[in-house]
Formats: structure tokens, C-alpha cells, sequence
């Protein structure tokens, strides 16, 4: 587990302790050695190999072609459709020296008869090439002497890459300027105890995945780096997003208390996972899952999800830089369906645009309020039709919903029906198994839709608050732009008012309403969105047993009182507090964890 | 550009010039050869499809390539 305690007791610090605010994304406590994964500078040292060692540096170089290979692969396609042929080419030039023979023959002729290095041998050899551009009268030879400078540096990383990661283990905290969704994935696996960086945001796809998979993670800490060194101790609390370097031995207590609770915690998880996801007083809320990836899937029974609120198609997507066809999509799909069943899936379709970049497209100066969503979905059929084709096949013999992005007129729920039906149609005449019907539901994340829900829940069956862009577009905060992102407040009684607003609308319809934000996640949140009258959240798995501790801690009568005393606060700052008092008396072992109990340390703002 | 084209055939292809030959298959060779400039070049084929690859290359001298690879 990411979450067991070092096997060597962690040293305290003589000469005083860093302690570092940034954003926790995936909860835990995790207290080890640091291991400081750089990225940046690619220098290799001459190294000389033992006749032993040869072998295994041939693979090495081999393997880090390959990846610098499939890297530059993808680069070209993006570069192609987004960029045009012309700045493809040099990437597709620098996927022709890659693979050039008389390179990779020098390389492995130094490697095998002169035992020397991968890393240094590529430097020498490719750094002898940029020279030689580099004297030429030609000026477009000479422009292109940094290209060997670039394959030069990414396949120096990649082959640091493979050496670093090797030397990474369970008792390891991994600290980074910046890591990769895929980069989680690999130190995942590796079983480290937690991940911190210097870069990163609560919503950006590393932080989905470092949650999804329960690796604690805090991000955003502009200068960690700077401060770590491999082998310091350091301490990680997913939850209130702070990081201390070099504890002291008062600070190591505290928090080895804190790592204990936590444990103790995930130890009886499984009762919780087990229990049913009721109020006190036997309200049933139901818990599904937000899903991206087939490899989160296993995490559905672990963590006691009962079906998928959310899988975001455009993972796929953005991974590979271009739609995934019918056949791909409907594999895909199949697995997610199979695996929640006999629970219900809701298939976001594609979600573009915004802050995810479009490999086609242009730059747009207001990209939030721009083309994205559902509004790319109707203007593109080439991306529509198969996803609609795909999901209908596998919506065959399930419970398959399929939810519509960023509607902001009613006219785009009657355009996406109307598409189904023709699909439908289609798929029919080619005599291809699909659904007769699915449920269509929206996300509510535009105030105007929220305003006028009663118009909409006549044509939907179901409806999805997304908090995120919801809070963003109340309260006019890009909460990406560090200049304002401290006036973005999901727990505004703006927006508190609007999800009321939505909730009672869908109460009344008989539709049922889901927040698939962060905020679903969040234990402190999680009383008042019941009491606002939400009856199903979707998070990230590893979330859900401590949600449904809270759920099964109070009662409907509670929360709605909780929400009434909410909507009558003037701020943000006000319903937070009123948060903390009602989990601090509902749940100890869980408000103290999120260091609510007034003993540890005051919550962050 | 020479390289792409020039490995869409089996033929290998060289180029040589002052006594020396490059493989013309290979961007780091043809970049090398062209970053001295303005010399005269003997193009050497040999595979089942020379032919072809021959008078590919040839068109693609002759109009300049524009770029250089």
C-alpha cells in the first residue's frame, strides 16, 4: 500500500524545518526520504563499462530510442494537424536522425568496442554533428544544427529516465518540478509513497491520475525542488496540500500520529467498502466513480463504487492526439460497461476545448468561453458519430447513460437526440446490435442552464452538475490565472444557490442529479450537497470510502439544516467554517485527519 | 526530402563526391554532404528497383527540392 509507514525511522532535523503550502490532490500522509526526480538539464558523464555491463547498456540505449521514437511519433501527428506540414517536417526530420543508421551504428560500436557510456556516447557523436551544421555557409544547414541538439536532449532524458527510475522504491517520496500522468502511473507501480512537484494544478490530468490510483500527491509548490535534496526527510499531507522538509522530532510526532489515523483509516476500509451508502436515518445516496482509464477499472470493487457517474471520453483522445475510431471506442467502452455491471455507466461524450488543447482548431483568446464541448460535438460530425455509433453498441443489454458537455441552449440537447436517433437508425439498417435507448442527461456547469433548469429537465432524463466550470462562470474566475485563481470559491452561496436551485428542479421532475465535481470528493463538502438535495456523487474511487463514512454519519434532517444555515452566509470564508463545525461533530477521526479538530493546525484557506 | 524519397525503394542508394561516398538513405549523411556546398555529385544505385529509384531521385535534383533533405 502507498501508504504504509518507512521501515527505517525518519531523522529528524537539527537545524529547523521548511514547511511548504501547496494544493493536496490525492489524500494520504506519507513521511520518507526524498527522491528528487529531474528532468531539465541532460549532461551525460563518461562513464567506463565493465564487459558485464555492455549487454545491459545496449538495451538501455535501444529502449530509450524506442521511446524517444514513439514520443517524436506523436509529436509529428499533433505538429501535422495543429501546426501545419511545415513545422512537421522538423520533427519528422528529427525522427529521420534518430533513426539514422549511421548514428546508431556509432553508438553502439562506442558502447560495445570502446565501452563507453549510451549517455556519452550520444552526447559525443551528436554534438560532432551539430558542429558541422553549424560551420556551414549555408544558412538553412545551420538552422538546422539544433535539431541534433534536441534529439541529443531527448534521448539523453530518456535514458536517465530509465536509470533514475530504477533506483526508485516503496520508501520513497518522489519530488519533481513536473510529472506526467504516465510518470504516476510508472511510480504507482513501483509503490512509492507519495508524489510532490513544484508545477501542476488540483484538475490537471496528473493529479486525476495520482487520485485515481491513491498515490498521496500535493502539487503547486513553486520551489520545492530548490529546497529537497535526495535522502532528506520530508512529510506529505495530501490534505491540507502542505509539505515539511527536515521535520523536527515535535513535527515528526504530530504527524506519525496523523500517518497512524490515516492507516487505521484504510485498514478497516473494507467494512466501509462492504456497508451500505445511507444516511443515518436511511437515505440512500448513491457513490459511483469518475473513470478515465481502463487501468482505474480493478478500483470500482475496491473502493465500493456502485457504477461509473463519469468516464471522460476525451482521455483517450487527448492521449493519442487524434479520435480513437468506432471499433477502438466500442473496446473501450465495453471494458468500462463490463466491469460496473450491474451498475449503470454515464459516458461523458467528448469534452474539447477549453483548457484541453485541440489538436485541430485555433487559438482562441477566450478559450473557456469558446468552442468546446457540446458545441465542437455538433459542428463535427466526423467526431460525433462514431462515438454515438460506439456507445450505442455497447449500451447493448446495459445500463448506459450518455451525458452531453457544456450545453448552454436548449437547441443542442434537441441537435445531440436528434444525432442518436439517426444513429440509431443506421446502426439498425446496417442490422449492427445497439440499445433501443439511452438515458441523455447534461452537465450543468453554465449558470443560464441552471437558472432555467425547469426548461431542460423536460428534455433530459438526468442531470450532472460539473462544479468546476459552474463556480468559474458565477463567480467570473479563471481559476487557472494565479492573479484571480484566489477568488475562485466553489463553496461561494452563489453557486451553493444554484446547485439548490438545480437540485430541487430535478426532486421535482423526478430526475435524478449528481455532482461529478472534486467537490463529491470532499468529505467537508459532501453534508451540505446532500442536504442541497444531490443524491448521487461521483468521484474519484479512492475518495469514496471516506464519503460514505460521512454519509452513513449523518442525517437527512441534519444536512438539510446544514445547507439552510449555508445559504444564508455572506461568504465563502463563512460557509467553510460552518463545513469544518458540522464533520468536526460528525466524523473525529476523519476531521482531524483533515486537521479540523483545532488540535493539529488550522485547515488551509 | 532525398532520404524520404529514396527510401521508398529497395535500390540502395549512395551519393559520391571528392572520393567519398554517403548512404543517401541516411539524413545525417546527406545534411554532412551538404553542408559544404556546390560541388558535383555522382549518384549511385543498386537494388531490383534502381530504375525507378533513379529517375525519382533525378526529378527531385532537377527541381531543386527546396529543402535539403
Amino acid at each position: 500500500m502507498p501508504f504504509a509507514t518507512p521501515p527505517v525511522p525518519p531523522t529528524p532535523s537539527p537545524d529547523g524545518e521548511d514547511v511548504e503550502e501547496g494544493i493536496g490532490v490525492a489524500p494520504g500522509v506519507a513521511i520518507g526520504p526524498v527522491y528528487l526526480y529531474t528532468g531539465g538539464a541532460y549532461q551525460a558523464d563518461p562513464d567506463h563499462l565493465e564487459p558485464n555491463e555492455i549487454a545491459g547498456e545496449l538495451d538501455r540505449f535501444e529502449r530509450a530510442v524506442a521511446r524517444s521514437e514513439r514520443e517524436l511519433g506523436k509529436v509529428v501527428t499533433v505538429a501535422r494537424q495543429k501546426l501545419g506540414p511545415d513545422t512537421a517536417a522538423i520533427f519528422d526530420a528529427q525522427l529521420l536522425i534518430l533513426r539514422d543508421q549511421q548514428f546508431y551504428d556509432a553508438v553502439i560500436r562506442s558502447i560495445r568496442e570502446g565501452g563507453i557510456g549510451a549517455g556519452w556516447a550520444v552526447q559525443k557523436i551528436l554534438e560532432g554533428h551539430q558542429r558541422r551544421m553549424e560551420a556551414s555557409p549555408s544558412l538553412r544547414l545551420r538552422e538546422r544544427a539544433g535539431d541534433f541538439l534536441d534529439v541529443q536532449n531527448r534521448v539523453l532524458r530518456n535514458l536517465q529516465q530509465g536509470r533514475a527510475i530504477s533506483r526508485i522504491d516503496e520508501h520513497h517520496i518522489v519530488v519533481a518540478q513536473n510529472l506526467t500522468a504516465a510518470d504516476i502511473l510508472m511510480f504507482s507501480r513501483r509503490g512509492v509513497l507519495g508524489c510532490v512537484m513544484d508545477l501542476g494544478g488540483p484538475t490537471s490530468h496528473v493529479s486525476i491520475m495520482a487520485r485515481a490510483l491513491g498515490v498521496p500527491t500535493v502539487v503547486s509548490l513553486h520551489e520545492l525542488t530548490g529546497l529537497a535534496h535526495s535522502g532528506d526527510t520530508i512529510i506529505l499531507d495530501g490534505f491540507s496540500g502542505r509539505v515539511v522538509v527536515g521535520p523536527t522530532t515535535e513535527t515528526l510526532a504530530r504527524y506519525q500520529t496523523k500517518a497512524d489515523r490515516f492507516a487505521r483509516i484504510q485498514a478497516d476500509r473494507a467494512d466501509v467498502v462492504a456497508a451500505a451508502s445511507e444516511t443515518r436515518d436511511g437515505h440512500p445516496i448513491s457513490l459511483q466513480a469518475n473513470i478515465e482509464f481502463r487501468e482505474e477499472l480493478p478500483l470500482l470493487d475496491e473502493y465500493g463504487a456502485k457504477g461509473v457517474g463519469l468516464f471522460r471520453s476525451e482521455m483517450q483522445f487527448l492521449a493519442q492526439g487524434t479520435a480513437l475510431d468506432e471499433d477502438q471506442q466500442l473496446e473501450v467502452y465495453r471494458d468500462v460497461v463490463q466491469a460496473a455491471s450491474p451498475h449503470s455507466v454515464t459516458i461523458r461524450l467528448l469534452d474539447l476545448g477549453g483548457d484541453k488543447v485541440l489538436p485541430f482548431g485555433r487559438r482562441e483568446p477566450n478559450p473557456s468561453l469558446g468552442w468546446r464541448g457540446v458545441r465542437i460535438l455538433l459542428d463535427k460530425p466526423d467526431l460525433l458519430r462514431p462515438q454515438l455509433r460506439a456507445v450505442l453498441r455497447a449500451a447493448t443489454n446495459h445500463s448506459v447513460r450518455v451525458l452531453v458537455p457544456m450545453i448552454s441552449d436548449i437547441g443542442e440537447i434537441h441537435g445531440i437526440r436528434e444525432a442518436i436517433q439517426t444513429t440509431r437508425g443506421e446502426l439498425a439498417s446496417e442490422g449492427i446490435a445497439c440499445a433501443d435507448d439511452v438515458a441523455l442527461g447534461i452537465m450543468v456547469e453554465v449558470p443560464a442552464v441552471a437558472l432555467m433548469a425547469e426548461s431542460y429537465a423536460k428534455d433530459v432524463d438526468f442531470f450532472s452538475i460539473g462544479t468546476n466550470d459552474l463556480t468559474q462562470f458565477t463567480l467570473a474566475v479563471d481559476r487557472g490565472n494565479d492573479l484571480v485563481a484566489g477568488l475562485y470559491r466553489e463553496l461561494h452561496p452563489a453557486v451553493l444557490g444554484l446547485i439548490q436551485h438545480v437540485a430541487t428542479v430535478a426532486a421535482d421532475a423526478g430526475i435524478t442529479v449528481s455532482v461529478c465535481g472534486e467537490a463529491a470528493g470532499d468529505p467537508r463538502i459532501v453534508p451540505l450537497l446532500i442536504g442541497l438535495g444531490v443524491t448521487t456523487l461521483s468521484a474519484s474511487p479512492a475518495y469514496l470510502p471516506m464519503v460514505k463514512r460521512v454519509v452513513r454519519a449523518l442525517t437527512m434532517d441534519e444536512a438539510r439544516d446544514l445547507a439552510d444555515r449555508v445559504l444564508h452566509q455572506p461568504d465563502a470564508d463563512a460557509v467553510r467554517r460552518l463545513l469544518d463545525e458540522f464533520l468536526a461533530s460528525h466524523n473525529q477521526d476523519l476531521a482531524a485527519l483533515l486537521g479540523l479538530d483545532g488540535a493539529s493546525e488550522p485547515a488551509p484557506a | 526530402m532525398i532520404v524520404r524519397e529514396a527510401s521508398r525503394f529497395q535500390a540502395e542508394f549512395f551519393i559520391r563526391k571528392d572520393g567519398y561516398e554517403i548512404n543517401g538513405k541516411s539524413i545525417i549523411g546527406v545534411m554532412t554532404l551538404a553542408a559544404e556546398q556546390g560541388s558535383t555529385l555522382d549518384l549511385v544505385f543498386d537494388g531490383p528497383d534502381e530504375a525507378d529509384a533513379a529517375d525519382a531521385l533525378a526529378d527531385l535534383f532537377e527541381q531543386g527540392f527546396g529543402e535539403p533533405i
